[in-house]
């Protein structure tokens, strides 16, 4: 099977700025006027969020990323929809990328139901038509026929997060990536999600980030376990998930 | 530069979707809607016309003040509608930018799309202003496809330039009203350039907007054509506004995500 995604030697960097001038001082200096020169980057202002990661992943995986806050699962997200950009290294994606990273960013409060699942749909990079296509698959899935014309600022949270999946789910990636969202919504739903996203694992790519270990357990043909900025393993879920609590475990005793 | 282009005409729908959101929602929940479109660049023209076509008695040449005054004020209201909003639209849609790919010009094109429609609302306006006081129109009106567009272009490219800086600084929210109404005063909007005493008259040209409100205003009310050297440089500027403007956004855009 052909690579959808191939991280080579990716490193990221974020600034970090000191006090209300230093902003000013460091985007003048690196950003603004674009001389930016790699010696002179103050060590001290940036964090490493991923430090020469290498890892592929082939068509119609389904691979779980876990570690602990702050380790970079989400920047990996990131750099895979091509959100931000490394600083060094190459980010190699192919195919149509249904980011579903958080829920809602793309809804607007004061719009309907309707309004939103066309501007959703825009967003996530849908034609018109076929949004109109599947717009009562989407309305079913999420069942929210009967509120399709009030403004979401009225549904309630879960609401709020079955619309935006759906639209996502039927948006029809070549590649899903789903961070941490089946955290909203009720055990009922998750689990009509999860059986979308099974369903789904056979012919797409999916790229799950979550604390559920359980969930990862469940979908996930190959789990990464990422810790400051570095993979640490990368293999069968069962080894690494078991791998990441043995550690995690000795972690706390050691605090 | 091309393949900008390309990609921003690839997601054209959604520059779309995001223009028709951002005239929706400016109007949800409010009980005149889309009225308030009109009644800016009319109730600007009932103060000025009371102030300086009344009291200070301002020369308006062969029409009434209103006149005079609505046909600039109709394409000022437009320019810093849509600079006030292109100015603030990335960071505004922080929640968009950090969290799905697209090409992010498409923010602020959707800012001006929006101030675009308030412009074809108010445009109703004037056009029944022109009728009421049997303004005489000539064939000069056709210019208003190059002026028309002219503007579009240099608003475009200064919301660029202004919503990348915002991004960075934040200042930009204070700082762009404070200007725009030094610059309507700066711009012959009120006045006309010819009220100007002629050793001032340079710097009113250097503003890039002179040429275009007062050839708005030329070709409209006064029946006038521009010269082709006039007409032909004021595209120039504006394009060349706009291009770089593009140009600037699109080198500081992949670092948007990482500074919100």
């Amino acid at each position: 099977m052909e690579n959808v995604i191939a991280f080579r030697g990716v490193t990221k960097k974020y600034l970090i700025t000191k006090g209300k001038h230093g902003l000013l001082i460091d985007t003048i200096g690196e950003n603004l006027f674009g001389v930016f020169n790699r010696k002179k980057t103050h060590s001290g202002n940036t964090i490493s969020a991923l430090k020469n990661i290498s890892f592929e992943i082939k068509k119609g995986e389904t691979v779980g990323i876990i570690g602990r806050n702050g380790a970079g699962k989400s920047t990996i997200l990131k750099l895979i929809s091509k959100i931000t950009y490394p600083n060094r290294g190459r980010v190699e994606v192919k195919g149509r990328i249904g980011a579903f990273i958080e829920l809602g960013a793309g809804l607007h409060p004061e719009l309907t139901g309707r309004e939103n699942i066309y501007l959703y749909g825009a967003i996530l990079g849908m034609k018109k038509k076929e949004i109109e296509k599947k717009f009562d698959a989407i309305v079913d899935f999420a069942e929210i026929r009967k509120f399709i014309n009030l403004p979401i600022k009225k549904f309630s949270s879960g609401m709020y997060s079955r619309l935006g999946f759906s639209v996502c789910v039927f948006c029809d990636p070549d590649i899903l990536l789903v961070d941490e969202v089946l955290a909203v919504g009720d055990v009922y739903f998750q689990k009509k999600c999860l059986n979308v996203m099974h369903s789904f694992a056979k012919e797409k790519t999916i790229l799950f980030v979550s604390h559920d270990l359980a969930a990862i357990r469940k979908i996930c043909s190959r789990v990464i376990y990422v810790e400051r900025g570095k993979i640490i393993k990368n293999g069968n879920p069962r080894q690494v998930i078991g791998f990441y609590l043995e550690r995690s475990k000795n972690n706390s005793s050691e605090l | 530069m091309i393949s900008w282009f390309y990609e921003l005409w690839e997601f054209r729908e959604l520059l779309w979707a995001l223009t028709l959101r951002e005239i929706k929602v400016r109007y949800k929940q409010t009980v005149l809607g889309v009225l308030w479109a009109i009644l800016q660049p009319v109730a600007l023209t009932l103060i000025f016309t009371v102030v300086f076509g009344f009291f200070l008695k301002v020369d308006s040449g062969s029409v009434p003040y209103p006149i005079f005054a609505y046909s600039a004020l109709l394409p000022w209201t437009f320019f810093t509608t849509a600079v006030s909003f292109g100015a603030l639209s990335v960071v505004n849609n922080g929640n968009l930018v950090t969290k799905v790919y697209f090409p992010r010009e498409i923010l602020p094109l959707a800012s001006v799309g929006a101030a675009f429609f308030d412009f074809l609302m108010a445009s109703l306006v004037f056009a029944s202003l022109l009728i009421i006081y049997h303004v005489h129109i000539t064939l000069s009106i056709l210019f208003i496809f190059i002026v028309v567009p002219s503007i579009f272009l240099i608003t475009v490219g200064i919301s660029f330039f202004l919503s990348t800086i915002n991004v960075l600084f934040r200042d930009i929210r204070f700082v762009v009203p404070l200007v725009l109404q030094i610059w309507l005063y700066l711009t012959p909007v009120i006045y006309s350039s010819g009220q100007v005493p002629e050793k001032y008259r340079i710097f009113l040209s250097l503003n890039p907007l002179t040429p275009l409100i007062e050839g708005f205003r030329d070709i409209t009310v006064y029946g006038k054509f521009p010269s082709s050297f006039h007409i032909i440089l004021s595209l120039l500027i504006s394009l060349a506004i706009f291009f770089v403007g593009f140009w600037f956004f699109k080198s500081k855009e992949r670092i948007f995500a990482d500074v919100m």
